[in-house]
């Protein structure tokens, strides 16, 4: 014991965690900026970078690290590089690192739900800016666990620089052991010193999941909360427990929600005149032959449609039709095969002389086009609260100053009646609540026209209306442009000027919304709609 | 009882560079006995071959050997033994001083011929096979001591037929390996279990494999197996010593023959002062282990 004592406080080994802290530092850091350089190169677009990224995680990855060292040792200095033996160590660490950091980041990367990354674009996100604002912070806050992990590893994996006359705490303890033969008292000693280190990194750890975590705020939650005798107080203190997680249950009941008005069925006087109006105005959207295959199967055969300004059209038909593709392709989250689509004259995505934009420059084309996208699954970048997904967007986009951001965010949840809710996370939020921030959201850059994508068909039925109530009023208040895909046919009959039916790809029948939906003239319209109101009416009974 | 390992005290680990010049010139003038004087033709080679006069080399060493090269206990951060102190003489001769590398054993002539180390001086035999990475200039006959368990359970003799069934402990890149290899195809012939071989990377962990009941027998220097068992008088002891064919020698590089003719001129010069016969008495190893310098190439 007094031998382990002796060999723990021994300044000897003390100075080896020294060495062992550098070479450890050395390939976390060379590491990390070698697997951010090979995680880049594995998302690129163009091939040849993505494999030679591959082919470096392959002979990386799957040689020993031991070899390495020797390697970076013995055989660099063959083609005239000498490095010093820490920095040999180092870069072997960091060689072997780099592949496992370089997945982590890309499976972080991927993790992040895709209809985020589609909202950022359809904001008029450039790549950097979806990557520094949306991607990366949620990447960062799930990748935390792994990168303690792959620190600890490392720490470890530290050792083996020992074979090439790294002075580190493992070859200090086996020399030790060799000259004095107090072979078990001195790697226990060893053991103990890696033991509080590898403990510290987890502290580390622990502490950035504490730092970031986005339920973390100082009223609500406290590091001690994270004890276990704690978490059992949170069920006995009511009171604590209201504080630490607001439900939405309480939340719905104190909430001033939007009035729904009886049907605002309009004449068939006021249909005409609004008709009459829409006619005289400019063309907003104007699609010509649009044709897409994913691989051998057609999404969109050869549709045309032209969408006037103020105009509202509902796309309707049954699931797999091809209404959301042909959304996505008005303001090119999509690519197309053939055709061609104009929104406010431009043809969104393509140089004048038709060749394509690079991703950044249509990212730019739609902020400058103004292009709103609602998507079913809401897409709310979901790190950030109510009111900074509305007021984010202002800022890295528009180039906005934070205060006319708030502000600006501020009127538009006022609109959607969620200005309560501004500071809550979407996670926070009811599903109808969400889909009304998307909209505040989408419309935030007064976009010339608004593409909503089966806005309702998410929610639960009794949230149904708060949704539609807002989007009515943006039709009919404000005459703003829309056109919307939507399972909801009452909804079609009173908000739509159009409606198109969609089936395989082709628009089967469009018309006037009302004459569509009470008579419509193609067999599988009649079909689609009887279904439809069948639905309803079981519902009704049920 | 350990006195060998603590006598003398000199030099530092190579990140204690600074701190190492400290303790030498400290060493230079607090230790005037255990640093003898350089002998008098040095002089003479050092105008001879002044390519080396003042210069820090590097000499890769595998410090797992009491008595030849180990920490000193007492302050971890130098090297002491017999091969310490002749390197020190050498380069006291010569003119240069040496910072130390401590590597594996397998690794030693790897880490010369990449240049990361300039000479290595660290109990290694001089074999044909290893001529092919360096040459070497011979300075020391061999005795091998066969290490077994107190009593000697599995009654080995030395390395011939009665290891055949014994678990043998060796370090990685040893000449007692292919040695023990050799006795598979005899011990077959005589219808008896062939022995096995488990590697390992120093000294101790050959002689905690005996301890640790993993391993029979280790053989190796009989200074390195006398230590073991001073270590361990309960546990251990010597079963015999063996006659090797081989000389213990200094590698350098192949493209060095100069540096190789300074120090086998340095290590004459040494012998004639007696400093070499002094320094086997001081580690309190055989006498006999005294040889003149030869060198050995591949050609």
């Amino acid at each position: 014991m007094s031998l382990f004592l002796h060999y723990l406080s021994l300044p000897y080994l003390l100075e080896g965690i020294e060495l062992t802290l550098q070479v450890t530092a050395l390939g976390l850091l060379g590491g990390l900026i070698l697997g951010l350089v090979l995680a880049w190169m594995q998302l690129s677009r163009f091939w040849l970078l993505a494999a030679f990224a591959r082919g470096y995680t392959v002979i990386f990855r799957g040689t020993p690290l031991i070899l390495q060292m020797v390697f970076a040792y013995d055989a660099l200095p063959h083609i005239g590089i000498k490095l010093p033996a820490v920095l040999a160590a180092g870069l072997a660490l960091a060689c072997n690192e780099a592949p496992f950091i370089a997945e982590m980041l890309r499976s972080g990367v991927l993790g992040v739900d895709r209809g985020q990354v589609s909202a950022g674009q359809a904001l008029g996100m450039t790549p950097a800016v979806l990557m520094r604002r949306v991607i990366a912070p949620q990447a960062i806050r799930t990748m935390i666990p792994a990168f303690g992990n792959e620190s600890v590893s490392a720490l470890k994996n530290s050792s083996l620089a020992s074979v090439i006359a790294v002075q580190e705490l493992t070859l200090r303890s086996t020399q030790l052991a060799s000259s004095t033969f107090d072979f078990f008292s001195i790697f226990f000693a060893s053991g103990l010193l890696y033991l509080l280190l590898t403990g510290a990194v987890a502290a580390v750890q622990l502490a950035l999941e504490w730092l970031l975590d986005l339920d973390r705020t100082s009223r609500d939650r406290r590091l001690a909360d994270l004890l276990p005798w704690r978490r059992v107080d949170l069920l006995t203190k009511l009171e604590l427990a209201e504080k630490a997680a607001p439900t939405v249950a309480v939340d719905a009941a104190v909430q001033p929600e939007i009035p729904v008005p009886p049907s605002k069925m309009l004449t068939a006087l006021d249909r005409a005149r609004r008709a009459a109006t829409i006619a005289r105005n400019n063309v907003a959207v104007e699609v010509r032959d649009l044709c897409k295959n994913y691989g051998t199967q057609t999404v969109l055969r050869g549709l045309d449609l032209t969408v006037r300004v103020g105009e509202v059209v509902a796309l309707l038909g049954p699931s797999g039709s091809g209404k959301s593709t042909f959304l996505r392709c008005i303001n090119h989250l999509e690519d197309w095969d053939s055709g061609i689509v104009r929104v406010g004259g431009r043809r969104l995505g393509f140089h004048d002389d038709g060749k394509r934009l690079s991703p950044r420059d249509i990212a730019n084309e739609r902020a400058s086009v103004g292009v709103g996208m609602v998507f079913q699954q809401f897409n709310l970048f979901s790190h950030l609260t109510a009111k900074e997904n509305v007021a984010g967007p202002f800022r890295w986009v528009h180039g906005m100053t934070r205060v006319d951001a708030d502000r600006r965010a501020h009127e538009l949840l006022d609109r959607v009646g969620l200005s309560h809710r501004a500071h809550a996370l979407p996670r926070h939020l009811s599903g109808g609540q969400q889909q009304r921030v998307a909209i505040a959201r989408a419309l935030a850059p007064n976009p010339s026209v608004l593409l909503l994508d089966e806005p309702t068909s998410a929610l639960d039925p009794e949230l149904v209306n708060e949704v539609l109530e807002v989007i009515r009023r943006l039709a009919i208040d404000d005459g703003l442009t829309m056109i919307i895909s939507t399972h909801q046919i009452r909804f079609a009959d009173e908000v739509a000027d159009r409606v198109a039916f969609l089936s395989d790809g082709a628009i089967l029948e469009e018309g006037p919304a009302h004459d569509v939906l009470t008579n419509p003239r193609h067999p599988l319209t009649a079909r689609f709609l009887s279904v439809m109101q069948a639905d309803k009416a079981l519902e009704a009974v049920r | 009882m350990r006195k060998w390992l603590f006598k003398k005290a000199r030099q530092a680990s190579l990140p204690w560079r600074k701190a190492a010049l400290g303790v030498i010139i400290a060493a230079a003038f607090l230790l005037p006995a255990g640093a003898q004087a350089a002998p008098a033709g040095c002089a003479a080679l050092q105008a001879k071959y002044p390519a080396w006069k003042g210069k820090t080399l590097v000499n890769a060493i595998n410090p797992h050997t009491p008595g030849y090269e180990a920490i000193d206990p007492k302050d971890p951060s130098k090297y002491v033994g017999f091969d310490i102190d002749l390197g020190e003489q050498i380069g006291e001769c010569l003119g240069f001083t040496l910072t130390y590398k401590a590597v594996t054993f397998a690794a030693l002539l790897t880490t010369l011929s990449s240049g990361q180390a300039d000479i290595v001086i660290s109990d290694i035999y001089a074999t044909k096979e290893r001529a092919k990475a360096a040459d070497f200039i011979t300075y020391s006959k061999v005795f091998d001591g066969v290490l077994v368990a107190k009593d000697n359970p599995k009654k080995i003799t030395g390395i011939n037929t009665s290891m055949c069934g014994a678990a043998a402990a060796e370090n990685t890149g040893f000449v007692e390996v292919p040695l023990v290899q050799d006795l598979m195809p005899k011990c077959k012939a005589e219808g008896k279990p062939e022995p096995t071989l488990q590697l390992y990377d120093n000294n101790a962990n050959c002689i905690q494999a005996i301890l640790a009941g993993r391993a029979d027998t280790y053989v190796n220097d009989v200074n390195t197996v006398d230590q073991a068992v001073k270590a361990n008088p309960d546990k251990l002891e010597k079963a015999i010593a063996v006659t090797i064919p081989y000389s213990v020698g200094i590698a350098v590089p192949k493209d060095k023959p100069e540096f190789r003719a300074a120090v086998l001129a340095a290590l004459i010069e040494i012998q004639k002062a007696g400093i070499h016969m002094d320094l086997l008495k001081k580690w309190e190893l055989d006498v006999n282990n005294f040889k003149e310098p030869d060198i050995l190439t591949a050609d």
